[in-house]
């Protein structure tokens, strides 16, 4: 456990904090996490997708659940994620962090926003709609081309 | 537009977890049945924890890493799943279950079914019993109230020796249910526009009206039911000639008086 505290408990710290904003919150997901992994190791196999990969998602649908103050939606065990490399490892972390900050840098604002409303604020497409007066359609559309476009990057 | 395209939006959306509603459903029901929409999905959450990493590289602070490895050391590990991955059969899928879920769970439904319609039949079928007995002695007592109160029957009054019958009345009074039946006979014609009023008696208290009649040609007469109140001892029973209205309280003086025996 020691091992994957090390090597993966930046990505889960960093993506909890930055969804809820709190140190002590994002302190407590890292907690619930790695012990639920630790009492359940079968929670995760590598069909699944990367550990890295795999902990990033269900951290943030963890902490979405917490800032919405509601029980969690999705089973864990649910959860299958279909990424490569493994890039939440401390040695590709930062490099990928990079590439990945460029692509949003690319990305055009509107797009960029409510991708990352609904990732990081688990807002709806209704709810982004309605934030920035933009058509249901137009929303959808845009957060999944947005994350094609980041597929698209990291598929070169 | 195929299926596929119609989902493409929504399944990135899934995939992010704020997917609600009708689309939801439809959503989770096509991807029961389409397994390149899951092959997509699984992608699309991919793409999600790329964008994962643009959280940030924040560090944790290192009291959590002392307190990670304490609740471990307090909390033994279940034998023996390795966490480090190692490829295996692909468990199934939720979607996978649910199917085999909805089929147990009917048959659970179907036995409960069968045992409540069992119970119900039964109590049915004393209903039924109960109901048949009641209507046979409620036929029996409308049959013996039409031959008493019949405009076609006969009274025979028996008397001793060649005396002239004389006006008579029988009340049968149930006073825990308020109920009574009074027959009279050979009552005298009354003058225009008055009537004979029956009045319960009570033990204590101003006489209750117990019924308006007026004797047929051969001055029989009949009161079944009148409206009493329950629970009432009848001291005794009388008979007043009123207006044919009938009165509140007795008016004139008793033709007739009888009490119980």
């Amino acid at each position: 456990m020691a091992g994957i505290y090390d090597r993966y408990s930046g990505v889960v710290y960093s993506v909890a904090l930055r969804v809820l904003g709190d140190t002590g919150a994002a302190e407590d997901i890292l907690q619930e996490i790695l012990m639920q992994l630790w009492r359940n190791p079968e929670i995760y196999d590598a069909s699944r997708g990367s550990l890295g990969a795999w902990l990033a998602v269900i951290t943030r649908n963890r902490a979405i659940d917490a800032l919405r103050k509601r029980r969690p939606e999705t089973d864990i065990s649910d959860v299958v994620v279909s990424v490569e490399p493994d890039l939440a490892g401390s040695a590709d972390w930062s490099r990928a962090l990079g590439k990945i900050r460029g692509v949003l840098g690319t990305m055009p604002a509107a797009q960029r926003s409510a991708l990352e409303m609904s990732f990081f604020e688990g807002l709806t497409h209704p709810e982004i709609a309605e934030k920035t007066g933009e058509p249901l359609g137009t929303v959808k559309t845009r957060i999944r081309s947005g994350l094609l476009t980041l597929r698209k990057a990291f598929s070169l | 537009m195929t299926a596929h395209e119609q989902f493409g939006d929504d399944l990135a959306l899934y995939a992010l977890g704020t997917l609600e509603g009708d689309e939801r459903v439809a959503l989770e029901r096509h991807l029961q049945e389409c397994a390149g929409c899951r092959k997509e999905l699984a992608r699309l959450r991919g793409d999600a924890a790329l964008l994962a990493m643009a959280a940030g590289a924040s560090r944790p602070p290192a009291r959590s890493r002392e307190r990670l490895m304490a609740a471990v050391a307090r909390e033994p590990r279940r034998e023996a799943q390795p966490v480090v991955p190692i490829r295996r059969a692909r468990a199934t899928p939720w979607w996978g279950w649910m199917g085999w879920a909805a089929a147990a769970a009917c048959l659970v439904f179907a036995v409960v079914l069968v045992h409540q319609n069992r119970v119900l039949q039964r109590r049915l079928f004393r209903v039924e019993a109960r109901i048949t007995g009641q209507d046979k002695q409620l036929q029996e007592a409308k049959e013996l109230l039409s031959s008493l109160t019949a405009p076609d029957a006969e009274k025979y009054v028996l008397t001793a020796g060649n005396k002239p019958p004389q006006p008579q009345g029988r009340a049968i009074y149930v006073a825990s249910s308020g109920t009574l039946v009074f027959i009279a006979s050979h009552m005298p014609a009354l003058p225009p526009q008055k009537a004979y009023e029956l009045w319960l008696i009570p033990d204590t208290g101003t006489p209750i009206p117990a019924g308006v009649f007026k004797p047929d040609g051969q001055g029989s007469a009949a009161v079944v039911k009148p409206p009493l109140p329950v629970g009432i001892t009848a001291k005794t029973f009388a008979i007043t000639v009123e207006p044919e209205a009938g009165s509140d309280a007795p008016t004139s003086h008793p033709v007739m008086v009888g009490s119980a025996g």
